[in-house]
């Protein structure tokens, strides 16, 4: 199947700063991929280039199958990490412009967006300025902008930062819900817990590198065959001088292991026991955040 | 450029705008105040127009009964034809022969003029035909006018009385002493009319200042928008969506059309108030003008070179304000662009006086200035077809250079957050490809 989109080596660098540097990767149709990585990896930037916002110094972004066209942005539904709306327009007037710019017209386009505005609480509002909503009923009056012409692909920047975890459910369950009437989503995170729940397909950017890309599931299987948790009492802190220990992630009591490969777990639980008080030893599936810390020490 | 996405930016800059408040208040604030202005005080005055009750003693006995009989002819009235209603003067006046005890009668007089029984009482004595003043005495004295024309006329008639002393006929004197009148003639191509030329001056000057306050208002209007889309990062999420270019020449399009509404709702203001009739019967005007009307020509040259100014200042105030990140940052350079619009009035003056000089020529043909002076050259003295047609043709060509190099800014710089570019950089961009 071809893949919705693809960045192929794209670069962008602002002086001599090097924002993105060659970053390759491939959107499945169908599904939700995070673009993941700490803050200043060039997600943005990498966005922009595919909102043909800049222009890439070098490489190429395809969408749909071909190199990216003016008219296939019209496709793309965009929200950028700046989010931000003419303050003294009303929720409805904001919208229906929102509407227009992408080429809907008439009481089609005023009907969607009533029932998306009831869909997300905000019906009554419709007539109320932008500036005399909060912040949360801002971000989501901006998603509805960005969803209302149902566009094959959306693409969101830090689509949850800001948002209280009642509007991170609704966020969640209407890109859910996108995936299955079969658009696909792209999304930037430095949240890896919410990349985790969501995302079938990922890459992770470092420092403006495409560190690791792929289907979540099979970069778990691949990367993190080694992983355990760990419930001990005792100087956790150990753990990491340990040399069978690639990476240790102690939280209140509860360790999360990733073993050289060559490890067995029985031969370091053996060595755990000898200082610390061990309540639960077992395999797991390692968490998106220990692939991520592991990937990028194994870069630098 | 798809024309669709130009229409959906300038719908949006069109209906916003003429949906605030502060939009209305401007609009028609202006009419209303020029109207109340030329109307009130006359309307005032007019109702003020009781005739003044003066007393005239006159100890020589030679002019008092010639001057109260001609204050009371309106003879007065006669001679201020020409001045406008507000200095008109008209008196009620009689004469009291001069009492044994003079100060008992000042007395007397005074009681009347506090009792208001009298508005004044004017005392003449013997030495008025050598310079010995008239005395005046009145509740108030700062009646200027009403003095002005009892000065006037005591003066007629103690000159007459010295004619007389001296054997000379005061009727011949006035025949042989008349004054010359001054009639103008407007010259133009379709024949010589009589007109008031201060009232053509007075046209060109309200005309001239319509087109420098829509032109700075609606420029600076365009700059606030493009960084209020900048500031708030709405851009990025349009910027998807439409080209720069559609979305500059969307924006100037959109506020354009509002600036002509409001021209309209200005020019109508301006016909009806120099409506003839209307205007004789209210406006305050000072003796022998006449206000012209706005000919259909004037309005056409005065709506496009509107729409050209219009375009030159804006797509520059666009560029500037996308340019940097807030107001502050472009208040510099938005000082800068106001200097255009400067020398054009403190010009003003000088091309109105001589609207054909060299000076007035040459600078109603420079581009930045074409949009305002012109209108103040056609509104006095209709400039050479040759001369209209070559600013028009300079100024289209400026614009269409400006939105080149305008657009090219724009561009680039409505994504540029962060660090103030200097004027270097910004030239910059124009090249990029």
């Amino acid at each position: 199947m071809t893949p919705i989109l693809e960045l192929r080596s794209v670069r962008k660098a602002y002086g001599d700063f090097v924002a993105v540097n060659g970053v390759s990767m491939s959107v499945p149709a169908g599904s939700i991929f995070g673009l993941l990585g700490p803050n200043g990896a060039g997600k943005t930037s990498t966005i922009r280039m595919i909102m043909n916002i800049t222009a890439p110094d070098s490489g190429e972004v395809v969408v749909f199958g071909h190199p990216r066209t003016s008219d296939d942005l019209r496709r793309i539904g965009y929200l950028p990490e700046e989010r931000g709306l003419y303050r003294k327009m009303t929720v409805m007037d904001q919208l229906v412009f929102l509407g227009e710019i992408r080429g809907l017209r008439g009481p089609a386009l005023i009907a969607d967006i009533q029932r998306w505005l009831e869909r997300v609480d905000l019906a009554k509002w419709a007539k109320s300025k932008i500036e005399e909503l909060s912040k949360g009923m801002q971000q989501k009056v901006q998603l509805i902008g960005t969803v209302l012409h149902t566009p094959d692909l959306l693409i969101l920047d830090e689509p949850f930062s800001g948002l209280d975890p009642i509007n991170q459910e609704l966020f969640r369950d209407l890109l859910l819900d996108y995936r299955s009437k079969g658009k696909s989503v792209v999304l930037s995170t430095h949240g890896m817990e919410l990349a985790e729940r969501l995302c079938d397909h990922i890459c992770l950017i470092s420092s403006g590198r495409a560190v690791l890309d792929g289907e979540l599931k099979a970069i778990k299987r691949r990367i993190g065959g080694n992983a355990f948790r760990l419930v001990a009492d005792g100087d956790l802190g150990r753990l990491q001088e340990m040399p069978e220990v690639e990476q240790a992630i102690v939280q209140e009591g509860v360790a999360k292991l990733m073993l050289r490969p060559e490890v067995q777990g029985a031969d370091v639980l053996r060595q755990l026991v000898g200082f610390l008080n061990v309540h639960e030893f077992r395999s797991e599936e390692p968490e998106l955040e220990q692939i991520f810390l592991k990937v990028v020490n194994d870069a630098t | 450029m798809q024309l669709k996405n130009v229409a959906v930016i300038a719908k949006r800059e069109y209906l916003q705008r003429a949906k605030t408040k502060a939009f209305w208040i401007t609009t028609l604030i202006l009419p209303l105040f020029v109207t109340a202005i030329s109307t009130v005080p006359a309307l005032l005055l007019s109702n003020s127009k009781a005739s003044q009750k003066i007393v005239v003693v006159d100890e020589t006995g030679k002019v008092g009964s010639t001057l109260v009989a001609k204050m009371n002819s309106g003879e007065i009235e006669k001679q201020q034809a020409g001045k406008s209603r507000d200095q008109m003067v008209s008196f009620d006046a009689e004469t009291e022969p001069p009492a044994p005890d003079r100060t008992a009668q000042r007395k007397a007089l005074d009681r009347r003029v506090l009792d208001k029984q009298l508005d004044a009482w004017v005392w003449i004595a013997p030495g008025v035909f050598a310079d010995k003043p008239v005395e005046y005495h009145a509740r108030s004295v700062s009646n200027v006018f009403t003095q002005e024309a009892l000065k006037d006329e005591i003066s007629t008639v103690v000159r007459q009385a010295r004619f007389r002393d001296a054997g000379i006929d005061p009727a011949r004197v006035d025949a042989l002493s008349r004054s010359v009148k001054l009639e103008t003639q407007k010259v133009s191509a379709s024949g010589s009319r009589a007109e008031g030329s201060l009232g053509a001056a007075m046209l060109a000057i309200v005309l001239f200042f319509i087109l420098y306050i829509s032109i700075i208002m609606w420029g600076q209007q365009v700059m606030q928008g493009v960084l209020e889309e900048k500031g708030s990062r709405v851009i990025e999420v349009v910027i998807s969506c439409v080209t720069p270019f559609e979305l500059m020449m969307g924006k100037l399009l959109g506020i354009c059309m509002l600036g002509l509404t409001q021209l309209a709702i200005w020019l109508t203001t301006v016909l009806v108030v120099t409506t003839p009739g209307l205007v004789a019967a209210v406006m305050v005007l000072p003796a022998g003008v006449s206000l012209p009307t706005l000919s259909p020509v004037m309005l056409i040259n005065f709506v496009l070179l509107f729409i050209l100014g219009f375009l030159a200042y804006a797509t520059l105030y666009a560029g500037i304000g996308a340019s940097f990140n807030n107001l502050q940052e472009a208040q510099q350079a938005a000082g800068l662009a106001m200097m255009f619009v400067i020398i054009p009035v403190m010009v003003m003056y000088p091309v109105i006086n001589d609207p054909n000089s060299r000076m007035a020529t040459v600078l109603s043909l420079i581009p930045m200035f074409t949009p305002l002076l012109m209108p103040l050259r056609i509104a006095i003295d209709m400039p050479p077809i040759w001369q209209l047609a070559l600013a028009y043709a300079l100024t289209i060509s400026f614009v269409i250079g400006m939105v080149w190099i305008c657009a090219r800014i724009y561009r680039v710089g409505i994504l540029m957050y962060g660090k103030k570019p200097t004027f270097a950089e910004i030239w910059k961009w124009t090249r990029y490809a």
